[in-house]
């Protein structure tokens, strides 16, 4: 008899309604309003690699040591060096990234070791040309500026 | 007269690779009577990325990052199982406290995995609701993930021989808040769903996988427990220190899809019990054992699985001595699993299909590799 | 370290059955395997299902070893229930080979062997159905062997498509 009652009366539909109900609050909003709020990301977020440079003189952190480019699962790293015959070190010509390929794994940065190559949190990679996906050096040091939206 | 197919009453349909209800880019060809199901076919290998002969050109450590693409809504177990196997084979274990992080974060990866498996089984039954309630506890697990180590979904979080990121601050909080706000949210999936007449209707008696045809099949996880098999290999055989931990293995008595949906119904249960006591007592100490960076195991191979949301997730590795692995196989839990497919809809109506493909809970991307 | 011999009641037994069919019990990092001539995988395989409760095809796969005179080790994983425990069997096929398909006796080998074939080219006699799995159909040669280079195929792909030498 409960039983009928209850089919005939849609306990279980009001129930579930219920639920749906309690869910309508504006506090329970999860949507994050992108791109007018940026979202926060992680401090340890995998995004886009950056070339460090030292802040005080500007000249870069990396000693061209290619360990990066060995770590790479993809190969996608390519440095280029010279000799400097008076500090007997290599001086970094170029640093060639190609960013279409990389799967943010984070093994380069972690086999860095000056940290001079590093994943920041920048996650706004998207160019319009495939060219535009392969970052030389001037790009990785200076990262991407995408177009920023305020409300 | 000789029977044309003019005659037969059977209707070819396709099914998929785009449709939304194979969960990926499955075709299944059905072979159908009416609504009748009479038979079906699989279609697999449109996603097929040849991780196995990728592999082969990678040193062991460059290979990790690519099994999280495999199954990736559960990326970590991936990781895991492939750190063990290669753990095996260079006879290296994890330190304690390493092993305690993978376990709070495969377990995690778990709830993860079922969540996302929730909303679309019911997406796909016609329930809308729940979707945008599990994607939104997802998200709170992913956070973690991101937290932890940079990235939500391939995560590429643990390392051969330990972890390669330390906890940071708050990731103890951080996880017990998420226990207790969770737990009462799955008991609000089950105020919509277990007793939904609509729900009960549709799953009840679908989709029926015996424990003998289970074991015929070589299906695995949830699919065999609820056919009544307390099988799982974190009891069986217990790896990465499952052993020290209560938990139960929920099991079903129907092995049907409803019986499905209450075994990882609980089994998300099992593993906020499991993530309580670990977060609880995390060991100190290092977190990376010591393993050289020039990795070459000795001769020989190495068969380990685990026990990864969707079943036995297993790695089978050949070395040769050299810095690549010779070979490595991966046993996915998705692929066997969907070769039951066949035996569970033969006798259901069409739109039961979509059901027992979503019971059985495949991703196309471990299904292809 | 080098694989141990492997010796229990059950590898007595097997041995007692088979003869010299078995070629050797070992194990290796704690892992129990045992190499057979490929004639007789079926009826190990059927044996360790009927008398042994192995009664979970865990896993089919090959390895190629394209210097061995029998190139390929076609590799059966197995598992009880019962017994909780997991054993390997592997065979060395020769190219052109075809063992003997063990679908009759663990339907889960249907597609893991059809996956064999795809990848490496081994025949399973008496299969019912042996086809491409994942690969299309109409596909030119078996990946997973080791004289396929995938670093060539990718060129010779961009040379016949785009007209150019890649750069790979």
């Amino acid at each position: 008899m409960i039983a009928l009652l209850k089919k005939v009366l849609l306990v279980d539909l009001l129930r579930g309604l219920w639920v749906t109900f309690r869910n309508q609050h504006p506090k329970h909003l999860y949507t994050e309003q992108y791109p007018l709020e940026r979202p926060k990301v992680a401090e340890r977020f995998r995004g886009a690699p950056r070339l460090n440079t030292n802040p005080d003189n500007g000249e870069t952190l990396c000693i061209s040591c290619d360990l990066c480019a060995k770590a790479c699962p993809e190969n996608l790293i390519v440095v280029t060096s010279v000799r400097n015959e008076q500090t007997k070190r290599k001086d970094l010509t170029t640093f060639t990234y190609d960013t279409s390929r990389c799967m943010f794994c984070g093994l380069c940065e972690d086999a860095c070791p000056v940290d001079a190559l590093e994943l920041t949190q920048d996650f706004e990679l998207a160019s319009y040309t495939r060219e535009g996906l392969i970052w030389d050096r001037q790009m990785l040091e200076e990262g991407p500026k995408p177009t920023r939206y305020t409300r | 007269m000789s029977q044309t197919f003019l005659d037969s009453n059977e209707l070819v349909l396709n099914m998929g690779p785009q449709h939304p209800s194979t969960h990926g880019v499955l075709r299944v060809i059905l072979k159908l009577d009416g609504e009748r199901v009479n038979g079906t076919e699989c279609v697999i290998g449109y996603l097929h990325r040849g991780v196995e002969k990728i592999a082969e050109n990678r040193t062991y450590q460059m290979f990790a990052p690519y099994v999280d693409r495999m199954d990736y809504v559960a990326a970590v177990s991936n990781g895991l199982g492939y750190v063990l196997a290669v753990e095996r084979l260079i006879s290296v274990e994890a330190t304690p406290r390493a092993q305690a992080v993978r376990v709070i974060l495969t377990e995690l990866n778990r709830i993860a995995s079922h969540l996302l498996w929730l909303g679309t089984h019911a997406l796909d039954i016609g329930a809308i609701t729940p979707l945008f309630y599990t994607l939104r506890e997802r998200e709170e697990v992913l956070k973690i993930f991101e937290n932890y180590c940079g990235a939500r979904l391939t995560t590429h979080a643990f390392r051969i021989g330990g972890l390669q990121y330390e906890l940071y601050d708050g990731f103890e909080r951080e996880v017990n808040a998420f226990c207790d706000w969770f737990i009462p949210k799955v008991d609000e999936y089950e105020e919509l769903l277990t007793n939904n007449r609509i729900w009960r209707e549709r799953l009840t008696g679908v989709g029926i996988l015996n424990a003998a045809d289970c074991k015929r099949y070589g299906v695995t996880g949830p699919v065999l427990r609820a056919a009544g098999v307390a099988w799982d290999l974190r009891k069986a055989q217990p790896y990465c220190g499952y052993q020290n931990y209560e938990f139960d293995i929920p099991t079903g008595s129907n092995a049907d899809t409803f019986d499905r949906y209450v075994v990882r119904m609980e089994e998300m249960r099992q593993s906020v019990r499991i993530i309580r006591q670990a977060v609880g007592a995390i060991p100190a100490g290092p977190i990376m054992a010591k393993v050289s960076k020039v990795l070459k195991p000795p001769v020989g191979e190495a068969y380990v699985s685990i026990e990864a949301p969707k079943g036995e997730l297993g790695y089978y590795i050949v070395s040769d001595g050299t810095l690549n692995p010779y070979r490595v196989r991966v046993r996915p839990p998705s692929l066997i699993n969907l070769q039951a497919l066949d035996q569970m809809v033969r006798g259901a109506l069409v739109a039961d299909v979509v059901a027992i493909i979503g019971t059985l809970d495949i991703v196309l991307g471990e299904i292809d590799r | 370290m080098a694989a141990e011999p492997w010796e229990d009641e059950l590898t007595r037994a097997l041995a007692q059955q088979f003869d010299n069919r078995i070629e050797r019990f070992a194990t290796y990092v704690g892992q129990n395997f045992l190499a057979a001539d490929c004639a007789a995988v079926y009826d190990i395989v059927e044996a360790l299902r009927d008398k042994w409760q192995f009664d979970y095809l865990v896993d089919l796969t090959a390895v190629d070893f394209p210097n061995r005179p029998k190139r390929f080790e076609v590799v059966y994983i197995l598992y009880s229930y019962a017994r909780n425990e997991r054993i390997r069997l592997k065979c060395a096929v020769a190219e052109g080979e075809r063992p003997r398909s063990v679908v009759a006796l663990h339907a889960t080998a249907d597609w893991l062997e059809r996956e064999v074939y795809d990848m490496f080219g081994i025949e399973f006699a008496r299969h019912p159905d042996l086809r491409r799995l994942l690969l299309p159909e109409d596909w030119q040669g078996f990946p997973l062997r080791r004289d396929t280079n995938i670093l060539a195929m990718d060129n010779q792909w961009v040379r016949e498509n785009l007209g150019i030498e890649s750069g790979q």
